[in-house]
């Protein structure tokens, strides 16, 4: 069926290739890969780079959490071959991605962005070189874990809130995910909600508080990422009741799931960085090889739309332990299957 | 130089540990009247078990600041020391198992990069705000690298249970941190170490040219602070299970916040370990209560402030004397 489509994708091509292939070079910019979501973007770039057969025109540019660096690393390497470079961004903020795009539209590069841009930002706005902005519905996110939790706990009983950074997006609305499912479960109720901050060693201690407050009260606990989630975990360990408590977490980092599959926890939800790290690449590599028309000739909603998102319980965690093969996405890296994890226009 | 004070904590004019130590009693009976479950005495193992990690970072940065000095290096060293000792005992990663030698050969890095802070300080001249910050970014760099998007497990179960585990009802790792106090009480005031530290701060010049070797001791405050710092890290990997870049983020300023509440001076020359003790369980108790009261985290931020701004009022109010330049 791949073939069959990819065949017809490769007549209905409107143009003649715009680079010879060995002249594309592929750039994954991203903050750093000393965490697991980060080095797995970066393994997926790799995979589908040895797969395309440009191993040796891979780029990764490190910014360190640094947005300027992200911009400023970005124009550097454009000073050669700027229109057979594709850039594949994880934005380090949301406000990087606009001088990015300037830059690729100014040098003739192409961009592909991932998770959120700033409002009234839009590939389909006077921007050709933008290819693609892949978003993450961290709502859906929220509510998936959520439904999940409030099924292990029959529907009735307490549960305590761990929250991310407030200020940024993905929290908030990771969180309105449980608001919303809340409110169709009178039976649940929201002990306490509080913000450690993204991070695993916030989270311990308040914990241990909430065990202090509440003790049994306290039957489940929804943190907003894996690693607060995990922190949680340790100090439920501390108390002896890990795996008693039904956890629940957002990300799919690899610990995550090694904790589902021991029932420790019960579920996370991934975007899938193997995929976030490649199909941008994907992208860029059809439409230079010419296999895909130019970007501005798609319609909106496969320039801006929603990633399907992963979820794991322990029914399906097994399947996501370990380094992936290239070949569970090369079907996904086809040009006539690019969308395949398209669920529609976002924002 | 005018002692600050001498031997004994039961001095009861003492007004550098009532102080801070009258600002603590007023946040937890306020804290108690608001919400009675707060003095539960599971609630004090808690705000316990809270402040170790915390202490024992207080008790080196508390040398330093003594002498004058600054270590913003911490959240580095504690970093590539969770990274050491999680790759050298049993771990997913590297096949290595030296059990409780790893625990101490990881307190190593620790001692090298406080050293180092020290000799770049004293020989090098540099400023002990650059050299550690340098440091610092250094430490957290090779932390990284040896993370390397694979964060190491930590599977030798004996540490995790001491980790997570308590005696006598008091979690182990505030244990630690009590001998740790009691290590830094000692080299405060039985040593010449401390004595000297003192002396430094109060100033360098003068202590210089009195024959004290000024420089030997700055090595030392930052040596002791760098290891316990890599202490502080170990301790942590062992609580949350694995050799994590972030396992210190976040806790130089509180650090520095600790020690300047309790009223140990920026400046130098005045203060101690038992003052940042009590800086530390100020902050600990902060934290917990604002929990236990419901503020909302939207605000607790705010809150926090301006609770730190009057406990620091409160707590070196006696210290702004007729003469005293503030910096």
């Amino acid at each position: 069926m791949a073939i069959v489509l990819s065949a017809l994708g490769a007549q209905s091509s409107v143009a003649a290739p715009l680079c010879e292939k060995s002249q594309i070079r592929l750039v994954n910019s991203m903050r750093e890969i000393a965490q697991p979501y980060h080095a797995n973007l970066d393994k997926g770039g790799r995979l589908f780079a040895r797969w395309a057969g440009l191993e040796q025109r891979y780029v990764l540019q490190l910014n360190q959490g640094d947005s300027d660096k992200q911009v400023s690393l970005m124009r550097g390497l454009l000073s050669t071959n700027p229109k057979c470079t594709i850039f594949n961004v994880e934005p380090n903020s949301d406000p990087v991605i606009k001088p990015m795009v300037d830059t690729a539209n100014r040098s003739g590069a192409w961009i592909v962005t991932h998770w959120a841009h700033g409002e009234g930002l839009h590939p389909f706005d006077g921007n050709p070189q933008w290819v693609a902005h892949v978003a993450v519905n961290s709502l859906d996110a929220g509510v998936a874990i959520s439904k999940i939790l409030v099924d292990a706990m029959g529907g009735k009983g307490g549960i305590v809130a761990l929250q991310g950074r407030l200020d940024t997006d993905p929290a908030r609305k990771r969180f309105a995910g449980l608001q919303q499912v809340l409110k169709d479960h009178p039976g649940i109720q929201l002990l306490d909600q509080q913000s450690a901050n993204w991070d695993r060693t916030a989270a311990f201690p308040v914990m241990q508080t909430w065990l202090a407050k509440y003790g049994s009260q306290i039957k489940a606990v929804w943190a907003a990422n894996d690693d607060m989630a995990l922190g949680a975990l340790e100090a439920l360990r501390a108390a002896g009741l890990a795996g008693k408590i039904p956890v629940v977490g957002v990300d799919g980092i690899p610990e995550a799931i090694d904790a589902i599959v021991k029932g420790e926890m019960n579920a996370t939800v991934s975007s899938d960085a193997y995929y976030q790290g490649s199909i941008g690449l994907a992208m860029g590599v059809c439409v230079l090889t010419g296999q895909v028309p130019l970007p501005k000739a798609w319609p909106n909603e496969r320039r801006e739309f929603y990633l399907k998102l992963q979820v794991i319980t322990k029914d399906n965690a097994g399947q996501f332990r370990g380094d992936p093969q290239a070949s569970a996405y090369v079907p996904e890296w086809d040009c006539a299957n690019l969308w395949s994890r398209n669920t529609g226009k976002a924002f | 130089m005018e002692p600050q004070y001498r031997q004994g904590i039961l001095r009861f004019a003492n007004w550098q540990l009532w102080g801070p130590g009258l600002a603590l009693i007023v946040l937890c009976l306020g804290f108690s009247l608001a919400e009675p479950r707060f003095a539960s005495v599971e609630n004090f193992q808690v705000i316990a078990d809270r402040s170790a990690i915390p202490l024992i970072l207080a008790v080196g940065m508390t040398f330093v600041v003594l002498q004058g000095a600054i270590d913003l290096s911490t959240e580095g060293v504690m970093a590539a020391c969770s990274l050491t000792v999680a790759m050298l005992i049993l771990n997913s990663r590297s096949g290595l198992d030296l059990g409780w030698l790893g625990v101490v050969l990881a307190l190593l890095p620790g001692l090298a990069i406080g050293f180092l802070n020290g000799l770049l300080v004293t020989r090098l001249r540099v400023p002990s705000f650059i050299a550690t910050l340098g440091a610092w970014s250094v430490a957290l760099g090779l932390a990284m690298l040896v993370s390397g998007g694979q964060p190491p497990l930590i599977q030798d179960q004996s540490l995790r249970a001491f980790g997570l585990g308590r005696t006598w009802a008091v979690s182990n790792l505030a244990l630690v941190a009590c001998l740790v106090l009691a290590f830094g009480y000692v080299l405060q005031n039985y040593t010449r170490f401390g004595r000297y530290s003192l002396a430094i701060g109060g100033g360098e010049d003068q202590a210089r040219l009195s024959g004290l070797p000024v420089d030997r001791y700055k090595v030392a405050a930052f040596a002791v602070s760098g290891l316990l710092a890599g202490l502080a890290g170990v301790l942590g990997s062992a609580r949350i299970g694995l050799g994590h870049v972030d396992i210190g983020l976040g806790q130089m300023l509180a650090t520095i916040t600790a020690v300047v509440i309790g009223g140990t001076s920026l400046s130098g020359g005045r203060g101690g370990v038992l003052q940042s003790a009590l800086g530390t369980l100020i902050l600990a108790v902060l934290a917990n209560g604002m929990i236990f009261i419901g503020v909302t985290p939207d605000l607790q931020k705010a809150v926090e402030g301006a609770i730190i701004l009057s406990a620091s009022l409160i707590a070196t109010w006696r210290l702004r004397s007729r003469l005293r330049i503030v910096r």
